[in-house]
């Protein structure tokens, strides 16, 4: 289904991405970072830092967060900015919600905008995520 | 808690230093690692040269090098804030120059970690008039675990 730029309002709530990022995909991100600290991929090595298992990388999780505002958003416009505060670790195989909604839209500089609340949600119902975004309503040129 | 603040001069002082990180392009290659790490697809295409590509391709051109180590003020370490911000989307085949800089250096006293001392930076990608493009930034915050305290949600 295609955004409407025109009927979004205050309090509109994204979809909820339902995610549950594995081994695989924090590895591959190592591998696009060429990053490897062993607790993001040794489960051992995360218990001898006193974590409960291997952890999903907080740089990983804006990414998320950027991609549930942009599967959201469609071709309506673009993301103009993200950002993620981070309030408790994510372990991998474990399933996470990104949530969201509207709140505000605006107009910038000639442009229609709309600021977003937003969070990833744990098993446990509790937010280790909270995130906010911008985004510009208009095809990118 | 320490007996000073440990933000001296030298630290103050690293606030606003810029430092070249070097020549960065958005490439076909970057583009699906990136779509492939963040949503699972392995695309089939990638946009022609020109065309705006998805901002997860940032974490693909913000590993293109090693940013300066921060100083080691206090024993531990936690990565609390990431933040991503366009200008314009990113487009493919553009050449972008990459500087780093710490934005900004902040202490804390009592709360959750105790005395802790925050340093944010980021990467910023600059077009070929110098104009920014995107910037990718952290705050790391640096604490001692003997002072901090479980209080859950930050």
């Amino acid at each position: 289904m295609n955004l409407d730029p025109a009927a979004v309002k205050e309090g509109d709530e994204l979809p909820v991405l339902h995610l549950q990022p594995d081994l695989g995909q924090v590895i591959r991100y190592c591998a696009l970072q060429w990053a490897f600290p062993a607790f993001f991929y040794d489960a051992e090595a995360a218990k001898a830092q006193g974590m409960p298992g291997t952890l999903v990388p907080g740089p990983l999780k804006v990414g998320l967060i950027y991609r549930a505002v942009d599967e959201w958003l469609g071709d309506a416009g673009w993301v103009c900015q993200v950002r993620a505060a981070h309030r408790r670790p994510d372990l991998t195989n474990r399933p996470i919600d990104v949530v969201g909604r509207v709140a505000r839209v605006y107009d910038e500089n000639g442009s229609r905008r709309a600021d977003l609340e937003l969070a990833i949600i744990n098993e446990q119902g509790e937010p280790s995520v909270r995130g906010f975004a911008v985004v510009e309503f208009a095809r990118p040129v | 808690m320490p007996e000073a603040s440990l933000l001296t001069d030298e630290v103050r002082a690293l606030v606003g230093l810029e430092t070249p990180m070097g020549r960065v392009q958005v490439t076909p290659k970057a583009f699906r690692r990136a779509l492939e790490v963040y949503t699972g697809r392995i695309p089939r295409t990638a946009p022609a040269a020109g065309e705006p590509v998805p901002g997860y391709v940032l974490a693909a051109l913000d590993s293109e090098s090693d940013t300066p180590a921060m100083p080691s003020l206090l024993p531990n370490s936690l990565l609390i804030s990431n933040e991503w911000q366009f200008e314009r989307p990113l487009r493919m085949g553009e050449e972008l120059e990459s500087v780093y800089s710490v934005v900004a250096i902040t202490e804390r006293f009592g709360g959750r970690f105790g005395y802790s001392i925050d340093f944010r930076a980021e990467v910023t990608f600059k077009d070929a008039d110098g104009n920014p493009v995107a910037r990718s930034g952290r705050t790391m915050t640096q604490y001692s675990a003997a002072e901090a305290r479980d209080e859950g949600d930050a």
